[in-house]
């Protein structure tokens, strides 16, 4: 799969997200947990769509701020991740 | 003994000038430089106009600044206000205006969000990350403080009973209420914590609240009474559970401050192993309800860490504590919020107006003593509501707080908590009003009828939902009424899930049902 695939899959789900927060658009750059639309609920359901959509795994050490900060941080993991399987 | 919360800052300057005070975002702040900024900060606010009992709020994230601000606010005679960062800005606006706010510090970003003819009664406003040539009109510059005098604040007679700060929390009618604490409310708590917990300088405390949450109280204050240090966990790893116990292995955090919540997650997914935290030795939780399992988890990875419950509205800050008892989690379902501090008198109040004072007697929890809240500012009504005269003293007049928290007194003389008397819920340790967050949903004008529930959430505490009527020929989505919750709430108080009916049922007297709504709904939710 693409970079540009996977970051459209992830943008989508992070959009439906960010609308029930009141957030309406969220740049590729911007910091989700800053604009409020990461929570710690929203967080482990990413996770989730991450492992389901993508077959990869995702272990707690991995859920960091380095990974998540951002739809590209996201999807830069993702590829990292499936090149590793 | 500290009677004004800016002795404790004071002392420890004097005792260790060269320790470091406070730490955030790989800056720290040395006693002596904490005490030179906010007295330079104090003669900079009497110097443009702020003085004794003017009320200056803080709207800009958690950071050494905030820490200059309050001392020097506190110095000035002044009392701040810190504002939630996140909360969109007619919310703030409504603060700022409902306390009369005469002096702000901010930033540049949040000053933007405002309409500025709608806070004209800020006199003052301090913008912090500014440089001098990026000055807003009207605004003054952080950098400005250095030319003030550090060595020493302006002179004025302080008294304990002065006002401090005030804390927004949650209002039924729609809008938040400004809690009103002294300097003696602040100290109450924080002698009592530093005698129990024994904190030392060699101590370094964790700052997880926000400020506009008491939690934070304890964090700064008894770091600066004992001279120790403050670590703020940066806002934006909150959410990640093996980043935020990174930070307690880098800090060598040693007493841990912060709602359960964020304890169950950091005890689900923070990798924790007691060999990774070897300073760690007091974990101190309140806010809300810590479901037993996940605390059993917490107790088994920090064998030698004490841990404890706190228990206490922001209107009394921390009545009533419970050292966690190892041996008896086991078969414990429920944690007890334990019996009163010290300093502090704490009973319940049954249906016939009786004190409870047989084991398994339940009623509602009273609290006296100088911990207890000034009352509301600006609403003596309300005030008169919570604060009321003490049914067991009828030989002279003294106030106690009602709490609205149902208990029933244990066996073994400690507390349970029950629940409460009214439609107050608590999301991550945060009071919410149900009546707040329905207030906000009416204002949409394609509401008709609005109903907010809260459905149990395994590691929040509570999720809110909300049913809504809408206006006939009307038509709006879950996410545009989030969208227009997020412009008048903050972020936790935005309903997680909106059904829409084309009438909210009544009961008998015309009420809408709540009872069955929220049965109804909740069952749906979860």
């Amino acid at each position: 799969m693409q970079p540009a695939e996977i970051k459209d899959q992830v943008r989508e789900f992070i959009m439906k997200i960010a609308v029930r927060r009141g957030v309406q658009s969220v740049a590729d750059d911007d910091s989700l947990t800053a604009a409020g639309v990461l929570d710690s609920l929203g967080i482990f359901r990413l996770v989730t769509f991450l492992e389901e959509t993508f077959a990869v795994g995702v272990s707690d050490e991995e859920i960091t701020i380095e990974n998540f900060q951002s739809v590209n941080a996201i999807q830069e993991f993702v590829s990292a991740k499936r090149h590793e399987a | 003994m500290a009677y004004h919360l800016a002795q404790l800052l004071q002392r420890s300057a004097a005792r260790r000038p060269e320790a470091m005070a406070a730490w955030a975002r790989g800056r720290s702040l040395t006693y002596r430089e904490l005490e030179e900024r906010s007295n330079q900060l104090a003669h900079l606010l009497r110097d443009r106009g702020i003085r004794k009992g003017d009320r200056v709020g803080l709207y800009f994230p958690k950071s050494l600044e905030s820490l200059v601000a309050m001392f020097g606010i506190l110095k000035a005679g002044a009392a701040y206000v810190p504002l939630d960062p996140d909360q969109p800005a007619a919310r703030a606006t409504y603060i700022i205006n409902n306390c009369r706010m005469r002096g702000l510090v901010t930033d540049a970003r949040r000053l933007r969000q405002f309409d500025r003819d709608a806070i004209r009664g800020v006199e003052l406003t301090i913008v912090t990350g500014a440089k001098p040539e990026e000055e807003i009109a009207g605004t003054v510059s952080w950098e400005a403080l250095s030319g003030y005098e550090s060595g020493r604040p302006p002179e004025w007679q302080p008294v304990t009973t002065d006002l401090a700060y005030i804390l927004y929390t949650s209002g039924s009618t729609g809008e938040p209420k400004g809690v009103m604490l002294s300097h003696q409310n602040a100290l109450t708590f924080i002698e009592w914590c530093a005698e129990k917990f024994s904190v030392r300088a060699e101590d370094r405390l964790s700052s997880h609240a926000p400020l506009h949450f008491d939690l934070s109280v304890f964090d700064i204050y008894n770091a600066m009474e004992a001279g120790a240090s403050v670590h703020m966990v940066p806002e934006d790893i909150l959410i990640f559970p093996a980043s935020v116990a990174k930070f307690m292995e880098e800090r060598g955090i040693s007493v841990w401050y912060s709602v359960p919540g964020a304890l169950t997650q950091l005890a689900l997914h923070g990798k924790l192993s007691a060999e990774r935290f070897p300073k760690l030795r007091v974990i101190l939780f309140a806010g809300e309800v810590f479901p037993v399992k996940h605390l059993r988890r917490l107790a088994e990875v920090f064998p030698g860490v004490e841990l404890y419950n706190l228990y206490g509205p922001t209107e009394t800050n921390v009545c009533t504590y419970y050292p966690v008892d190892r041996a008896r989690l086991a078969e414990m379902e429920a944690l007890p919020i334990g019996r009163a501090c010290e300093n502090t008198e704490v009973f319940a109040v049954d249906e016939q107006g009786q004190r409870v004072s047989q084991a398994g007697g339940k009623g509602e929890l009273f609290v006296r003593g100088p911990s207890v809240t000034l009352g509301y500012w600006g609403d003596p009504e309300k005030t008169r509501r919570t604060l009321v005269p003490n049914p067991f003293q009828t030989d002279f007049a003294e106030n106690v707080y009602r709490t609205g928290d149902l208990v029933v007194l244990r066996e073994d003389g400690d507390y349970d908590f029950l629940g409460r008397r009214d439609n107050q819920i608590k999301v991550r340790g945060y009071r919410v009003e149900l009546g707040e967050v329905e207030a906000a949903l009416l204002k949409h004008g394609a509401v008709a009828e609005a109903l907010v529930f809260a459905a149990k959430d395994p590691v929040d505490g509570s999720r809110i939902g909300a049913v809504v009527a809408l206006h006939n020929g009307t038509k709006l989505s879950e996410g545009d009424l989030q969208q227009h919750c997020a412009l008048h709430l903050p972020r936790y108080m935005v309903p997680v899930s909106v059904e829409f009916r084309e009438k909210l049922p009544r009961t008998s007297t015309g009420k809408i049902d709540r009872v069955r709504l929220t049965a109804e709904a909740s069952r749906a939710v979860s």
